[in-house]
């Protein structure tokens, strides 16, 4: 894969006698699979309603941490407080955050019912994305879902950094209500913290 | 309703002057809401509405009545509207859109609007007057929560009146007396607007830190969606030329910061 690709950047770099942008280094297609593969996986876990709570949270977030560049997005979502938070608030931060998005989707994901996913084409964005086109079908003539995926390359690998559901961006829409919460609690990260807290706890025990 | 016309625009037009007089004053805070404390008191007063009366009709609605005949609901509220989303395609100079409006309106009229038999060559598309004023070039400027309607900005309020004034079949109840047919179709477009949404809304509440927060950026960014047709990318006209720098800046790799 990685060779391949490092095949691909030289022969392009060769034929335009320069160095190609990062995210040409994800290609379409590779990207389409990745979601599809991703995607297979997910309906797999949410089909087995077998699986009791937590061990179905925690195979969630397995599949969560292998497609999402959670670390990114985290921080992308903190926006400019990321540069205010210390070490430890970081961590901690990120740590809420992954619980946060496990605890949604685990809720989510609980409702499942047949719907599936068709990818419907990739294309690369800004030279540093690559947008995969997706909708989710849904039964009883209910119009699909447009769904679309940013990906970048994290060391070599395709990462999730943005959802957009009908044109809504997952991150953009989360970074601004935590700024929002940030200003609320007087502009202190740890005042997102404790609210963090407080709802990946009241989302896990519900 | 009819009574009611003349108190709404005004409600509406002293909304936008407040906005605008206190609007220019902290314009360059990212959330573009200088009247948030006064939007969040409309908010918990409409959410309190929403609890009390407008969630438990949608909820009853959607459990109560039988598919087909939500489906034809839709259907006929869909036609109603025709005239003021082909007035929409017209002013935006979509040609084509326009064509499908009045070819949708033609088809449907032989189920008297209630069956969308043109659905599968010609999908329903919606339009509005706030969005035409996005396609001429107008920003949205602040948000603004209107009083029992929500999420809106002066341009989509504006937006809201315009239609309601263009729009033939009001005009047409109106002359005639037919009271029923606007509360009707009023309360039948809020509720069923409201079933529409009532997943995401349940989730989004239980799930957000500050659902108003994003709530506000969510309204934002649908009205984007809407404006540029559904069409994935950036808005491609001025209209949205402001939101477009600040996605564009927003959507730098997400490891930049340090």
């Amino acid at each position: 894969m990685i060779d391949r690709r490092l095949f691909l950047m030289s022969a392009a770099a060769l034929a335009l006698g320069a160095i190609p942008p990062a995210a040409g280094a994800i290609e379409p297609d590779a990207a389409k699979t990745f979601i599809n593969s991703l995607a297979n996986d997910a309906i797999q876990l949410m089909a087995r309603k077998d699986l009791p709570g937590p061990e179905r949270t925690q195979k969630f977030r397995e599949l969560f941490k292998r497609g999402f560049d959670v670390t990114a997005i985290g921080r992308f979502v903190l926006g400019r407080y990321w540069r205010d938070a210390t070490e430890a608030e970081r961590a901690e931060y990120l740590k809420l955050f992954e619980d946060l998005i496990v605890a949604t989707y685990a809720g989510r994901f609980s409702d499942y019912s047949g719907e599936t996913l068709t990818v419907l084409e990739g294309r690369p964005e800004e030279d540093r994305f690559l947008l995969v086109m997706s909708q989710i079908n849904r039964s009883g003539g209910n119009p699909p879902i447009r769904i679309d995926w940013r990906i970048a390359d994290s060391q070599g690998n395709p990462k999730i950094v943005d959802v957009v559901v009908e044109g809504v961006s997952m991150s953009i829409t989360q970074r601004s209500e935590f700024a929002s919460v940030i200003q609320r609690g007087g502009g202190k990260v740890q005042g997102l913290i404790v609210a963090l807290r407080d709802k990946t706890k009241s989302l896990q025990t519900r | 309703m009819v009574r009611a016309r003349p108190s709404v625009s005004a409600l509406a037009a002293s909304l936008l002057a407040a906005a605008i007089l206190t609007g220019c004053a902290s314009m360059n805070d990212e959330a573009r809401d200088p009247l948030e404390p006064l939007n969040r008191h409309i908010f918990a007063v409409n959410q309190a509405v929403d609890v009390v009366i407008v969630r438990p009709l949608a909820v009853t609605y959607r459990d109560l009545v039988p598919d087909p005949i939500k489906t034809a609901v839709n259907n006929f509220l869909n036609y109603l509207k025709s005239p003021v989303i082909l007035a929409n395609d017209l002013m935006q100079g979509e040609w084509k859109r326009a064509g499908e409006t009045v070819e949708r309106f033609v088809n449907n009229t032989m189920t008297l609007g209630l069956a969308d038999i043109a659905a599968p060559r010609v999908p329903f598309h919606d339009e509005d007057f706030g969005q035409t004023l996005a396609v001429w070039g107008a920003g949205d400027g602040p948000y603004l929560v209107l009083p029992l309607i929500g999420p809106s900005n002066p341009r989509d309020a504006l937006g809201i009146v315009v239609d309601w004034f263009i729009d033939p079949v009001y005009w047409t109840a109106r002359n005639n007396r037919w009271d029923g047919l606007t509360y009707g179709r009023t309360a039948a477009r809020v509720i069923t607007a409201r079933v529409d949404t009532l997943k995401i809304t349940d989730d989004l509440e239980r799930t957000s830190l500050d659902y108003y927060a994003a709530l506000r950026d969510i309204y934002r960014q649908r009205r984007n969606d809407e404006i540029r047709n559904r069409a994935t990318g950036p808005t491609p006209r001025a209209a949205a030329g402001e939101e477009k720098a600040l996605v564009r800046e927003e959507q730098a790799p997400p490891v930049a910061t340090n």
